[in-house]
């Protein structure tokens, strides 16, 4: 179904945002299908988790909750955006971290771009399930 | 298919991340088809033209 036809049938509260917030930020995409925006839950799916997945593939490094300097601090709170990626990404990476090596260093970015882009769809799942307009 | 990944050179993954950034980005700002075409077709330009540009204003210094 067309997003333009389901925006009529959602009808938006402060819990429904709440609700998809939470659910976009574990499974990205899963907070739009909750709220019935069919395509825009499949391309966000696919985008951030293939990104997530390319990350992880390449040996990017992941951030652990530990980290001392505030840069690692960022890279974990970025990291912790990918949501289930982020707590399956030691059984997605069998072979572990390698940033030795540019590849890795590329999939570092990777990853942590791809916990950014989910947060802001979770910030839309929000602003969509509390009643807001979105584009 | 993730040894694909593992093997990717930096251009690749420029190609790559822009793709998908752009993709995600249209569907965040735009409504409709041809709006998001348009708009991921404009963002993927311009990333690759950014990298492309600031990789030259940096060829020097490797030197």
């Amino acid at each position: 179904m067309d997003d333009t036809m389901t925006r009529q049938v959602v009808k938006g509260s402060q819990i429904m945002g709440i609700v998809a917030a939470l659910a976009g930020w574990l499974v990205p995409g899963l907070g739009h299908l909750v709220l019935r925006r069919w395509s825009k839950a499949g391309v966000y799916f696919l985008c951030i988790g293939g990104l997530a997945c390319a990350g992880l593939a390449m040996r990017g490094g992941v951030f652990g909750a530990g980290a001392e300097d505030l840069f690692d601090r960022l890279g974990f709170f970025a990291d912790l955006g990918a949501g289930v990626f982020y707590f399956l990404a030691q059984q997605i990476q069998t072979a572990g971290p390698d940033v030795a090596h540019a590849t890795g260093d590329y999939g570092t970015r990777l990853f942590a771009a791809a916990g950014m882009l989910n947060l802001l769809t979770v910030l839309e799942a929000y602003d969509i399930g509390r009643g807001g307009e979105t584009k | 298919m993730m040894s694909r990944f593992a093997n990717l050179t930096h251009f690749g993954a420029l190609l790559f991340f822009a793709l998908v950034v752009s993709i995600t980005f249209a569907f965040l700002s735009k409504r409709g088809a041809t709006e998001r075409l348009k708009y991921t077709l404009w963002a993927f330009l311009a990333f690759l033209l950014v990298a492309i540009g600031i990789g030259w204003l940096m060829y020097p210094f490797s030197q």
